[in-house]
């Protein structure tokens, strides 16, 4: 039964994410003052690259790409999505953030086994980046585990609700939630820090190589671990909820962010890092200290 | 057969193994497998056996003795365990070793004598065996390609090995014994000698286990010793560490012995400096391997990181913290050596441990690869390997008891390690093969036994770790810490569950859908690695195509003044030197009278005025 739930999980998953992915063309369009393409454009890319012939670079350049997707699709049949979770107390923070990194690591061998040095500049700057967005988020959400003594996902949302919109930790911690969405910005390679996509830098930097089928899965997976990445902040931070206030949710945050990015330029790689550790990673030091010595936005 | 009669077979084996590879090189190697083999299953014997004592020697008043405990078998079937898998290399690399019968006699010496610090009743026992360890791997490394790595390996486990040395002289001017189980006792009742004890000992753990500032011996020896010791090294040997600071904050229970004292977020600060210092370890180590351009000296960096995670996990002293240290014990150890493994033959076949000059050896080494790619996947802590599952329970510990610099440390230095395996991945095994290396084969079967028993392991106990923490819970009773809660394949701590054989079902899924994905669409056209986009430069030559070299070039002009403990020891090194010099020109010049005059002067003194000095 919970296989079913998970697996209807990756459909309509599938489905909202790629259509929204259209909207924010749309949006981003708008703030350029074009006119953008139409909401299914996501839709198309991905059929159309799927159904086109592809080139191969040997072995693990094709089992990288499965390795991607495959870990990507396992690790959204954890997420909680509203509030239908499909293997119930297993939808562990520190599972889902793990998982996420076998579809990170896919991709990254994949990317090197092609031999473009384009590709390993790309993958560099994207472990780096890793680095530097990652922790500062597993910090608040650390101090988040501790106070209320429990890692899973739904939970930590059901427990939001108990207050009302002001039970929010995007309220009650919000030094917290502006190092996640910062650091949400960071892990959807999002303008400021695309830096490992860069095009007009380093050629698309992994994804110099792909075409076709392969292309076509690796935008497969760039859109199920958008929806883990955003559903996450939507889940730790807006409280979850059930799928209708979901899904707003998940739309707005993913509209804030498409704003940003459609009017940002790019850092320089060290200079994520260096950005990264100066201001979030303090933000969240204080944020979790203020949790776990005061219980402060815990108890309110 | 009895503990001590194993033993002092064993010990006998050593100087047979060196007769042995004296008649014939490849003999005595072979005779290695067969020695650790033969402990290793007479080992196992002994998994539940706890209490039982066997006498080795008596001399007067003293004797020596070993007991059996579940604590001393978990370690010491790990460290059988790794010796008896590397010992498959050794057939292989005798020829290129300078002294092949004193290493294959040292070897099997080394693993006999950890047996006898992991059973040992007493600290006199303890002792007499540890320096045995250090003394017979210290002539080993010295085999390898540099002789002064085995001073500085011999420096800092001496700083080690004293402060041990005065702790268990001082507890027995205290307690007119050496029984730990008697000295334990006793110390419940005085904290103040408790505090010397426990750091006294400790250090001699940090020193082994390659905690800052004790981790500069690590890359030097690690990365110097011969390519078939390393991993016992890594894997093995450094894990004697852990087992003192085991000895030192369990068996010794501190978390009663310090439990009205001063607490730091609810740890007594005794136990919370120690944690600070595998949590500078496990920064220092990271960001020192992302730096390395040498695969062995990547992955000793790596281990000083993870004995940051062993000594965390020991030092929390509680359900789930402890059981996540014990198994990264086990998880390190196979990882590790099967990292170190996988490079030292590549290095067999290549000549290299460089990453630089490495390159695209998947399609001539498709084994060490997989191996290689199975370790690091354990190593980086992502599931389903059982890397996951001891990070999982240090995570939960330190989520549990709220200690968030530590968190900020493991969590550090768990994405860290990302960047540092995978740097030899893509550059030793992917990308552009060199055209010298065309003609690489992989290594012989019998080298690749130990790398796959190794994957093996690492995959079983990722899908099932709840087999292995079935026994660490059963050590922690015996420790009187609560035990961690197992439930079929269900793992219970403090912020929830987790079930190892529905995630790694869930990921066979994923993949599964993946690959169904893949293998509908049209088959794809294989093209050469040279034929790749290069942004209109024409480049024809494989080595110069290959991204090997500065690799992480922008993170690391981050931190490339940083400051560096290696710096001070030279400089004190320096300081000694000189002292050294003054005395030989005041003392002992090159004029022989001057030397004897102040040989004489000294026994004069000594004779007249000695007693009362």
């Amino acid at each position: 039964m919970s296989y079913l739930i998970a697996f209807s999980i990756i459909i309509i998953g599938f489905l909202w994410q790629v259509s929204l992915d259209g909207v924010q063309r749309k949006v981003t369009a708008k703030v350029h003052r074009r006119v953008g393409p139409p909401w299914y454009q996501a839709f198309m890319d991905i059929f159309k690259t799927l159904s086109k012939s592809s080139i191969s670079h040997g072995f693990i350049y094709d089992f990288g790409v499965m390795m991607a997707l495959g870990g990507t699709i396992a690790t959204l049949m954890f997420l909680p999505f509203g509030n239908i979770v499909a293997f119930e107390g297993l939808d562990n923070f520190f599972v889902i953030v793990y998982l996420l990194a076998v579809g990170s690591l896919g991709m990254a061998m994949s990317a090197s086994g092609s031999g473009n040095a384009w590709a390993g500049i790309g993958i560099m700057r994207a472990l780096t980046q890793m680095l530097a967005y990652e922790v500062p988020f597993m910090i608040v959400v650390f101090g988040m585990i501790h106070a209320y003594g429990t890692s899973s996902l739904s939970e930590l949302a059901h427990v939001q609700q108990m207050n009302g919109i002001l039970g929010w930790h995007i309220f009650t911690m919000p030094l917290g939630a502006i190092v996640a969405f910062i650091s949400l910005l960071g892990m959807l390679t999002k303008v400021p820090f695309d830096t490992p996509i860069a095009p007009a830098e380093i050629a698309s930097g992994p994804m110099v190589e792909y075409g076709g089928k392969h292309f076509g899965m690796l935008i497969l997976q760039h859109e199920f671990a958008t929806l883990v990445e955003v559903g996450l902040f939507v889940n730790l931070f807006l409280g979850g909820g059930n799928l209708l206030e979901y899904l707003i949710k998940y739309f707005l945050v993913y509209t804030l962010v498409t704003l940003i990015y459609s009017v940002s330029a790019r850092f320089r790689v060290e200079n994520v890092v260096t950005y990264f550790y100066r201001v979030p990673i303090i933000l969240s030091l204080v944020q979790t200290a203020i949790v776990i010595f005061t219980g402060l936005g815990v108890n309110v | 057969m009895a503990l001590n009669s194993l033993l002092l077979i064993g010990l006998l084996a050593a100087p047979l193994t060196y007769v042995l590879t004296k008649v014939n090189k490849k003999l005595g190697s072979y005779f290695t497998i067969f020695s650790t083999l033969f402990i290793l299953i007479f080992l196992f014997g002994y998994m539940n056996d706890t209490g039982s004592i066997f006498n080795l020697i008596s001399f007067g008043e003293f004797s020596l003795q070993l007991v059996t405990s579940n604590y001393g078998w978990y370690f010491s079937i790990i460290m059988v365990l790794t010796y008896f898998l590397v010992s498959f290399f050794n057939p292989f690399w005798v020829e290129k070793l300078i002294n092949p019968a004193s290493y294959n006699m040292l070897y099997v010496f080394s693993v006999v004598s950890t047996l006898g610090v992991f059973y040992a009743k007493d600290f006199l026992t303890l002792f007499i065996f540890w320096e045995m360890v250090v003394w017979s791997s210290l002539f080993i490394i010295p085999l390898g390609k540099s002789r002064k790595a085995s001073v500085v390996y011999y420096t800092i486990s001496t700083i080690g090995s004293f402060s041990m040395f005065f702790a268990i002289m001082y507890l027995y001017s205290m307690y007119q014994t050496f029984d730990i189980s008697v000295i334990s006792q006793n110390l419940i009742n005085s904290p103040n000698t408790a505090i010397m004890a426990y750091f006294l000992i400790i250090i001699a753990g940090l020193a082994k286990l390659g905690i800052f500032p004790f981790h500069t011996w690590l890359p030097i020896a690690h990365g110097n010793a011969p390519h078939t010791f390393s991993p016992v090294l890594s894997g093995g040997l450094v894990k004697m560490g852990g087992f003192v600071a085991l000895l030192a904050s369990a068996v010794i229970p501190t978390s009663q012995i310090f439990s009205n004292h001063i607490k730091i977020i609810g740890v007594p600060y005794e136990n919370y400096i120690v944690m600070v210092l595998g949590a500078i370890s496990i920064v220092v180590g990271t960001l020192m391997a992302i730096k390395q351009e040498d695969a062995k000296r990547l992955i000793a960096y790596s281990t000083v990181a993870n004995g940051g995670y062993i000594l965390i996990g020991i030092s929390l002293l509680d359900q789930s913290g402890f059981a996540g240290g014990m198994m990264h014990i086990f998880n390190h150890a196979m990882a590790s050596a099967a990292m170190f493994l996988t490079i030292g033959a590549v290095a067999y076949r290549t000549g290299t441990t460089k990453m630089s000059e490495l390159g695209g050896l998947i399609k001539k080494m498709p084994v060490t690869f997989a191996a290689y790619l199975i370790a690091i996947i354990s190593m980086a802590g992502i599931p389903p390997m059982s890397g996951f599952a001891s990070k999982w329970l240090i995570f939960q510990g330190l989520a549990n008891k709220g200690l968030m610099f530590m968190a900020f440390a493991a969590f550090f230095g768990s994405i860290g390690s990302f960047m540092y395996v995978f740097r030899p991945l893509a550059t030793v095994f992917l990308g552009q093969l060199s055209p010298k290396y065309n003609d690489v084969k992989e290594v012989p079967f019998l080298m690749q036994i130990p790398m796959l028993i190794m994957s093996l392991l690492t995959i079983y106990f990722g899908v099932m770790p709840s087999h292995m923490l079935t026994f660490i819970s059963k050590i922690q009773s015996s420790l009187n810490i609560t035990p961690i809660t197992i439930e079929g394949s269900k793992i219970y701590s403090f912020s929830g569950m987790w079930d190892s054989v529905i995630v790694t079902l869930v990921f066979v899924i994923g993949f599964i859908i993946a690959a169904l994905v893949f293998y509908t669409h049209k088959k794809a056209e294989p093209v050469d690695q040279m034929n790749t986009y290069t942004a209109g430069e024409f480049i024809y030559d494989p080595e110069s195509y290959h991204y090997a070299k500065n690799y992480y070039a922008p993170f690391e002009r981050l931190y490339k003044n940083h400051p560096s403990v290696e710096k001070f020891y030279d400089a004190i090194v320096l300081r000694i030197n000189e002292f050294g010099h003054l005395i030989r020109s005041w003392f002992f010049s090159s004029n022989v009278s001057t030397g004897v005059f102040w040989i004489s002067v000294i026994i004069t003194i000594a004779f007249f005025w000695g007693d009362k000095l």
